[in-house]
């Protein structure tokens, strides 16, 4: 999350008044910014993983397990390790300088008080050793957190806990819902981080919304679900606030499973890698190249088949997310006729992206969304201020919104020499790959961050995930790959991620030839290079756009097409690895985790929704009424914690993982 | 002959030629069209749509190829436009040196220093620092290291390790000049690695084997080199990268020629004589910090006999 300074949190009427003024001071920040870091140059790639674990507690006797709310509690015991403070601590506030060894994993809070962040102690950077040592250092990650927990308390990533917001006590220790700030009939407040920041951005958003977010997962329909179905946890009859209206007034959709809170989605872990880039330039083009990427990474990640208790129809967390932090007014999702408000708005904050910000020839008119709303002014603004017109729309896309979360302390006075207004609008547009401009007091450089992957039971899948992003942005650079679609595809390639088995069942648009045309060459040069550097780039392709692109299956996409078709993801990776020097070792250790994604994209291996999926519906216990009961969910978690111990080895799991040890015989360099 | 980056489409995964095959085929015929307008008289800035009308076998070679000192450029290079980004100390630039069949170990000599000069005329770098060489025939088979026959003398080509001795003293002058930090082999087992080593000025410090599956490279092999500290390194390319009929097809005035060579048919001069290719190096430039890869690309050198 971001940051996390203190202070006194204005309520939403008062929050809302200072809007223009946090707006105006945020853009007054960009620009210092823009001017102090545009010209930053040769930057070395360094990159990042966040892993996001749930924490759990098992009840043994009652075979019972329930989601632990003592991150605060662990988080301390983390901070106060001795053994780990001396080498440097690892809870940012609390770190001390260390100048050699070994560095401490760090330790985050996170919206979700059953929740834990964990990041590596430094950046990697792309020497294939750092490649080798990601696995490790997640393994390492999870063991310290472990640690610091209690006997029967577990860090697990999977995306939900699913049977967050039942009926039963589903939290340890226990709190009824219904509190002051997310007003939610199925969670408490205390289900939250208790920093200020966290209840007043849920509060805020509901308050700003004028009633509470509301999001509706298709159920499955198994061969004993009731038809139609009708949410059997919702409490028609509570009156504690007027927003248990909104149930009274059809927020609870027949079919589907009603959540009503920003826990449901942002107490939802994913896998996020940031890349620093060499400058902006490349910045604007990992950016713009990563995008239509993303919804197929979602599909092939799915991991998130079950919310509140109910097997759902769909695989991935990411439109929950999205209309848990939906803060847009009647009049802006057009409901009702604009009066008050300044525009319709067609997505959450929490969406895939509307804009291309590359100053790239490739990176034609037709590609960009049509719908985009900006703010004009503001963006007059930062092009008066000499940024240029594409990259000035896209923060000025960005600066639509209001500031959520305001401190009464930081309207005193602007810093320019600080980042935190702009910041405020920057960390609150959650859109699935994020444009990062340099902090300012860290020789930090522009970062690309990739947001839409769903976390993965396994240390080995999340490493493997990672280092597949890593080397495709290699690729891309080294390749001069050309991945555009026009952006409203991406945006519907994110829908289609979600039809339960997207990744095998569906198709999505893609771009037939991401391999560059052969310059045209001014007579007399060589020919022989296309290095990215030459001012003389290709021209803007012509021709049809609907001609560039098709529907293509995941594993078409990730495995290529045959014959002339789209040449694949792993075999772009694989081209690249070709190209430079790895040793036999690493090589071998990549295959496993390139073999793990080409037979995810295959079907040979099973995503981890199919796998939950079928170890539910499989359960003895389990009544083909899509309930995923508390025996169930015991078993399940059990089973999760068990593969992520043994890594299906034990065969718990293999159907997910199989390639990832068995491929490697004895005597070989892999063993 | 020279060849731009270009992607090997698929199957990646498996060795192959087509990389260089196609960075040949298509830089010959950019090259061609480029040229094109010069016989026509516009201007290049539409090259690609003027050259389109000519058709391009009918483009004399000498339009777009070079002569000097009795080489033929195919095509014609201006080293002036090439060249890296950035200072030396950026990037790791390795060069991998294909000898080809019928060449003797004292002409071999001479192709490491002609290769080497263009690698670094072309990227305007004085070093590079991994120079890996390539001997026809050698092909490492994982499955036989660990057998009696020493695997080399299964295949068609039998190389001898002397010439390769010899041979390798020219990437040892290279070493000692300082023009090559570091020097390395590519498909060697860990028997003729044996019995090679002591017959080196400077050890290799590579071992470039094929990894198709690199989970069937023998411990043997991975033991010994530790031991002897050279890193086995992996690559995908075939040993012998460059047969002659290819060259003839390449050059040749057939459908997908670039009519440098005679053809059978009448009109169109050509180079006449038979064509024997000598050698072929890939070189690539690699970003150090950001693993990116900046400059990719080949040479290869054919000689024509009357």
């Amino acid at each position: 999350m971001g940051l996390l300074a203190l202070g006194t949190p204005l309520n939403w009427p008062e929050a809302k008044k200072n809007a223009d003024h946090v707006r105006q001071w945020g853009i007054e920040q960009l620009l210092a910014i823009w001017e102090r870091a545009k010209g930053k140059e040769r930057d070395a790639l360094r990159w990042g993983d966040e892993i996001e674990y749930l924490v759990v507690a098992f009840d043994e006797e009652h075979r019972k397990v329930r989601l632990s709310l003592r991150q605060a509690d662990i988080l301390k015991a983390l901070a106060e390790d001795v053994s780990l403070s001396k080498q440097g601590g690892c809870v940012p506030d609390l770190q001390v300088v260390k100048s050699s060894g070994d560095p401490v994993p760090v330790f985050h809070p996170e919206f979700g008080r059953f929740m834990l962040e964990s990041t590596p102690g430094k950046p990697w950077g792309i020497g294939f050793k750092d490649l080798l040592d990601v696995e490790p250092n997640m393994k390492w990650r999870r063991i310290v957190a472990k640690e610091h927990m209690e006997s029967n308390e577990y860090p697990i990533t999977l995306t939900t806990f699913p049977r967050l917001g039942t009926r039963d006590d589903f939290i340890t220790p226990y709190y009824p819902p219904s509190g002051e700030r997310q007003r939610s009939q199925f969670l408490p407040d205390e289900i939250t981080n208790p920093h200020i920041r966290f209840p007043t951005l849920a509060a805020n958003i509901r308050s700003r919304r004028g009633r509470k977010v509301e999001i509706n997962v298709p159920v499955f329909k198994d061969e004993n679900t009731p038809v139609p179905f009708k949410d059997p946890t919702v409490d028609y009859d509570m009156h504690n606030w007027p927003e248990d209206d909104d149930v009274r007034n059809g927020a609870a959709k027949d079919n589907h499973i009603y959540m009503d809170a920003m826990a449901f989605g942002m107490g939802s872990c994913c896998l996020q890698i940031t890349f620093q880039a060499k400058n902006i330039t490349e910045g604007r083009r990992l950016y713009d190249q990563l995008s239509p990427l993303g919804p197929i990474m979602l599909a092939l990640t799915a991991a998130t088949p079950i919310y509140k208790g109910f097997l759902a129809d769909t695989d991935v967390r990411w439109n929950q997310i999205s209309r848990a932090v939906d803060d847009r007014t009647p009049e802006e999702l057009g409901e009702a006729p604009l009066k008050h408000d300044r525009w319709r708005v067609p997505k959450s904050r929490y969406a895939p992206n509307s804009t291309y910000i590359s100053q790239d020839p490739r990176l034609r008119k037709e590609y960009m969304d049509p719908d985009l709303v900006v703010d004009e002014d503001l963006k007059q603004q930062l092009t008066d201020g000499g940024m240029d017109a594409l990259l000035a729309t896209h923060f000025a896309h960005l600066f639509i919104r209001d500031p959520i979360v305001i401190f009464a302390e930081d309207l005193k006075a602007l810093d320019l020499n600080k980042t935190d207004h702009f910041e405020n609008l920057q960390s609150t547009n959650w859109q699935h790959i994020r444009f990062k401009p340099p902090p300012h007091d860290k020789d930090t450089g522009w970062r690309v961050e990739f947001r839409p992957m769903e976390i993965q039971i396994t240390d080995f899948e999340n490493a493997a995930f990672s280092i597949f992003i890593v080397l495709i942005t290699r690729a891309i650079l080294s390749f001069d790959l050309n991945f555009y679609i026009p952006i409203p595809l991406t945006t519907a390639n994110m829908e289609t991620a979600h039809a339960r088995n997207a990744v095998l069942d569906q198709k999505f648009h893609f771009r037939n030839d991401p391999l560059p045309p052969r310059p045209i060459k001014p007579n007399g040069a060589s020919g022989a290079t296309t290095p990215a550097y030459l001012p003389s780039r290709p021209p803007t392709p012509t021709g049809p756009v609907e001609a560039e692109h098709s529907l293509m299956t995941i594993d078409e996409i990730i495995n290529g097409q045959s014959g002339e078709g789209f040449p694949g993801l792993i075999p772009l990776v694989e081209s690249y690895l070709n190209s430079v020097n790895v040793d036999v070792e690493t090589r071998c250790e990549l295959a496993r985790y390139l073999d793990l994604i080409r037979k995810r994209a295959s079907g040979q291996l099973w995503t981890g929704a199919k796998w939950i999926r079928h170890f539910v519906r499989s359960h003895h216990a389990y009544k083909g009424d899509s309930v995923v009961s508390e025996g169930v969910n015991y078993d399940l978690i059990m089973a999760v914690e068990d593969i992520t111990k043994n890594e299906g080895k034990n065969r718990v799991g293999e159907e997910m993982l199989r390639s990832g040890w068995a491929a490697r015989p004895k005597g070989s360099a892999c063993g | 002959m020279n060849g731009g980056p270009s992607i090997i489409r698929r199957p990646a995964s498996e060795k192959s030629n087509v990389e260089l095959i196609n960075a040949l085929r298509s830089n010959f015929l950019a090259s061609k069209q480029a040229f094109a307008p010069m016989t026509n008289g516009s201007s290049h800035t539409s090259s690609h749509d003027t050259a389109r009308q000519i058709p391009s076998q009918e483009i004399p070679y000498s339009e777009w190829t070079a002569r000097e000192d009795g080489f033929l450029y195919v095509p014609s290079i201006d080293f002036a436009q090439s060249g890296l980004a950035e200072e030396r100390s950026q990037y790791d630039i390795t060069a991998k040196l294909f000898f080809l069949p019928h060449t003797s170990a004292t002409e071999r000599r001479g192709h490491t220093q002609e290769a080497i000069d263009l690698v670094l005329k072309e990227l305007h770098m004085p070093s590079i620092d991994l120079l890996i060489v390539s001997f026809p025939g050698v092909s490492f088979d994982a499955e036989d290291e660990d057998e009696e026959e020493p695997q080399w003398s299964q295949n068609g080509e039998a190389e001898d390790l002397s010439a390769m001795v010899e041979t390798w003293k020219a990437l040892e002058t290279l070493h000692d000049k300082g023009i090559v930090k570091q020097i390395g082999l590519s498909e060697f087992g860990s028997e003729r690695l044996e019995k090679f080593l002591p017959r080196t000025k400077v050890r290799p410090s590579v071992d470039q084997i094929n990894v198709r599956d690199c989970c069937v490279v023998p411990k043997s092999l991975i033991l010994y080199a530790k031991k002897e500290k050279i890193e086995l390194l992996t690559h995908n390319d075939c040993t012998n990268i460059l047969p002659s009929g290819t060259v003839r097809e390449l050059l040749g005035t057939g459908e997908k020629g670039a009519g440098v060579l005679a053809g059978p048919e009448e009109g169109l001069k050509g180079l006449e004589g038979e064509v024997e290719p000598q050698w072929v190096v890939k070189y690539t430039a690699v970003v150090r910090d950001r693993g990116v890869i900046e400059n990719k690309g080949y040479f290869a050198m054919a000689e024509v006999r009357d």
